[in-house]
């Protein structure tokens, strides 16, 4: 008996690492998962290995940032399992390490169109099938650096900071619908998107160890983990919360 | 299988609604389960309750601010269970309302010994077998009041806010030893002692107003779910971590 | 014409750096203050400073852990002063690094009664002064640590974050006689505190600086600066509020 039989859920960015991860545990858990990424094979790729496990999924190629995609991709999901009630938002935009005066201001738009309006528009268009499901749970991916500040993204750290927000917004405006939405914080965690400016994890881990107790990163399973806690009903009392989950970044 | 199959943990206020709904849980997820409570009658109560359901419980009365008693209760499971490596710390009083400037020096002292020095006594006996064991996990039960201000409870708000900085403390001091330490701040609940002040629990709902946004307490059950999570390996990243379980009360 | 004109201050660890500029600061900007330590050379000469900076002061010898002196104390500096309407709670042991399990529990009492209930018992007999002139205002200083964690000082970090809901457990209650109360929450600020851990002050530096984005130790004028403006009648709608003087510490 999974802990999210029956469920349905939507998962943005679900070629990556960390939502590729939480589609695959969402799958093993029993829900019916769309998993939806820009990039194509990737996206195909996790759906696939849902599938072979024994799951349900489809896969979708979709930009967050497209309106009108995003609520065909959401449809879709809805006419094929039949409802929807589970949003992993976790959709953010590589930017490049800048100061602000630097940054551009289309790298700038660009990092807040992907990371927080993408979420705003993934999260509009799948309120309504919540509201008509009788409840819901989104669980919105913030990032440590939603909490504290990381040197040259000043972007990324603001739209992390706007996600804390948004989910809390979501939280207040849809208690009493029953649907409930929750931010997860990770601190540095193990994905191929590090190895883009760093030569190798050893070389991560020394740069994060002053500020990392776990003295490891994390795991992309680490935060599925925390993601099927928040999208199962084991959770129906929180919402609104920021759940750090960074082996101890953010205390010390 | 359980979720905490093979695990041992010590849980204080066991005899009461949360501690015990959370005992109760812990047992049934395949965790030995040493339940502690300063009232004897409702400790023996909960350990009976778990060992009927199939599980493997004991029962030890004691009181969280002796630290003799605690570390006699903490050897005491080790030599029940073979070792100790979640503890989930409970035990609260619950003062009377004052303003500060009426309160009574005694009652002030009497809080912070029970909410504050107890979980630190607690932590202080269960951490040298946690290391022996080669890990573990402390859930040390806070309050939304650990982060917001209460009416007329001057040393309740000061007891779970020093809780809230006492976990963070543990986690960065014993990373190294794959000890975590979390805390839940639960909203509110609804328990028995809610009676104790309250004609009804309608009518704590009433005077909770606009921020209890689905117009229901939490169940102890919701909060012994938040805290199964933490016990179990599900939770290995998370450290450090304020886990607010209050619908949104304090996201509003 | 200064900024505290009318106003009459109880400063406890006046003879230290951090509350001794306050002290200072409160006298050049028209208070009258009353400079409060255990240790009497070093709180006369704060007095001492003041008068000679043409000012007015008094001084008394008291361990804010006693209730009785600090009722006699309080109420002396109240009569001697004609009215007392703002309280600098300052006091705090320096305690020896300690991780929770090897702590001596005599160890965290005497930082719970010097940190946490000290500030209590000064809160307490001041309150009534400050309803019999109309109001009054509390700046409470917790830290960055009642923040954010350090490693081995559960006992200090604990007391600061309990600081800080205190704080706001006094704003909320006494709001409606316009009492105000606020925690400050400082860096690391160039004192000879920060002496007792580490041979000199450029060994400091070198550790410190580079946790402090604004590039230098906070000096003590920084939190005087502070306590002035929340003394004043400027800050007058801020109550129950963190204020972070810690060169951007806890925003990295």
């Amino acid at each position: 008996m999974g802990r999210l039989e029956e469920k349905v859920a939507f998962v943005t960015a679900a070629g990556g690492a960390i939502a590729g991860a939480t589609a695959r545990q969402f799958g093993e858990e029993g829900a019916a998962v769309a998993c939806v990424d820009i990039v194509e094979e990737n996206v195909k790729e996790t759906a696939a290995d849902i599938e072979a496990a024994g799951g349900k999924a489809i896969a979708i190629t979709c930009d967050v940032t497209d309106e009108a995609a995003v609520k065909d991709a959401i449809d879709k999901t809805a006419s094929t399992f039949g409802k929807l009630d589970i949003v992993f938002n976790a959709a953010a935009f590589p930017d490049p390490l800048l100061p602000l005066h630097e940054l551009d201001l289309d790298i700038w738009r660009k990092t807040f169109d992907v990371n927080i309006t993408g979420m705003f528009i993934v999260t509009k268009h799948a309120i309504p099938h919540m509201l008509e499901a009788g409840s819901g749970s989104f669980i919105n991916i913030s990032s440590i650096y939603g909490a504290r500040s990381a040197r040259k993204r000043p972007a990324y750290c603001s739209s992390k900071g706007a996600v804390r927000m948004l989910s809390k917004s979501i939280a207040v405006d849809y208690a009493e619908h029953n649907i409930r939405a929750n931010s997860i914080l990770p601190g540095p965690i193990e994905t191929p998107r590090l190895l883009v400016a760093n030569k190798n994890m050893d070389d991560v881990i020394e740069r994060h160890r002053p500020h990392l107790p776990a003295a490891r990163l994390g795991q992309p399973e680490e935060i599925a983990q925390t993601a099927v806690f928040l999208a199962s009903d084991e959770s129906s009392f929180m919402s609104g919360n920021d759940c750090f989950v960074d082996g101890a970044y953010n205390a010390l | 299988m359980g979720r905490l199959d093979g695990k041992v943990a010590f849980v204080t206020a066991a005899g009461g609604a949360i501690a015990g709904a959370t005992a109760r849980l812990f047992g049934a997820e395949g965790a030995a389960v040493c339940c502690v409570d300063i009232v004897e009658d409702n400790v023996g109560q909960t350990a009976s309750d778990i060992n009927e359901a199939g599980g493997k419980a004991i029962a030890i009365p004691c009181d969280v601010t002796d630290d003799d008693a605690i570390k006699a209760a903490v050897d005491k499971t080790v030599s029940e269970f073979g070792k100790l490596d979640v503890c989930f710390n409970a035990a609260a009083y619950s003062e009377k309302r004052h303003r500060l400037a009426e309160m009574p020096l005694d009652m002030w002292k009497s809080v912070i010994d029970v909410n504050l020095t107890g979980m630190f006594i607690v932590a202080r006996h269960v951490i040298p077998e946690m290391q022996k064991a080669g890990g573990g996990s402390i859930i040390n039960v806070s309050s939304i009041y650990g982060v917001v201000g209460a009416k007329e409870r001057p040393a309740y708000c000061a007891a779970k806010g020093g809780v809230r900085m006492l976990s963070k403390s543990i986690a960065v001091d014993y990373a190294e030893d794959k000890i975590r330490a979390n805390s839940i701040m639960p909203g509110p609940i609804e328990t028995p002692r809610l009676l104790v002040r309250n004609p009804s629990i309608e009518a704590v709902i009433e005077r909770h107003g606009t921020r209890l946004h689905q117009k229901r307490l939490g169940k102890p059950e919701e909060i012994a779910q938040t805290a199964l999570f933490l016990a179990s390996d599900e939770s290995s990243f998370t450290s450090g971590a304020d886990m607010v379980v209050d619908a949104a009360y304090t996201a509003f | 014409m200064g900024m505290l004109d009318g106003k009459a201050a109880f400063v406890t660890a006046a003879g230290g750096g951090i509350a001794g500029a306050i002290a200072r600061r409160f006298g050049a900007e028209g208070a009258a203050v009353c400079c409060v330590d255990v240790v009497e050379e070093t709180v006369a000469k704060t007095a001492a400073d003041i008068e000679a900076a043409g000012g007015k002061a008094i001084s008394k010898i008291c361990n804010v852990a006693d209730e009785e002196a600090v009722k006699k104390t309080v109420d002396d500096a109240a009569s001697e002063l004609g009215l007392l309407n703002v309280v600098v709670n300052a006091a705090a042991t320096s305690e020896p690094l300690h991780t929770v399990a090897n702590m001596p529990l005599e160890v965290w009492q005497d930082v719970l009664d010097v940190n946490l209930t000290g500030m209590f018992l000064v809160a307490k007999h001041a309150i009534p002064h400050m309803q019999a002139a109309g109001g009054g205002q509390f700046i409470n200083i917790s830290s960055t640590f009642g923040h954010i964690a350090w490693p081995q000082r559960p006992a200090y970090m604990a007391t600061k974050g309990a600081v800080r809901q205190l704080s706001k457990s006094i704003a909320l209650d006494f709001a409606e006689d316009n009492i105000r109360a606020n925690s400050i929450l400082p860096g690391a600020i160039e004192t000879n505190r920060l002496l007792s851990r580490t041979p000199t002050m450029e060994q400091v530096r070198e550790k410190m600086v580079p946790l402090h984005p604004i590039g230098r130790l906070g000096q003590p004028e920084d939190i005087a600066n502070a306590a002035a403006f929340l003394a004043s009648d400027e800050s007058s709608f801020m109550t129950g509020s963190d204020v972070f003087v810690d060169g951007g510490f806890t925003a990295v």
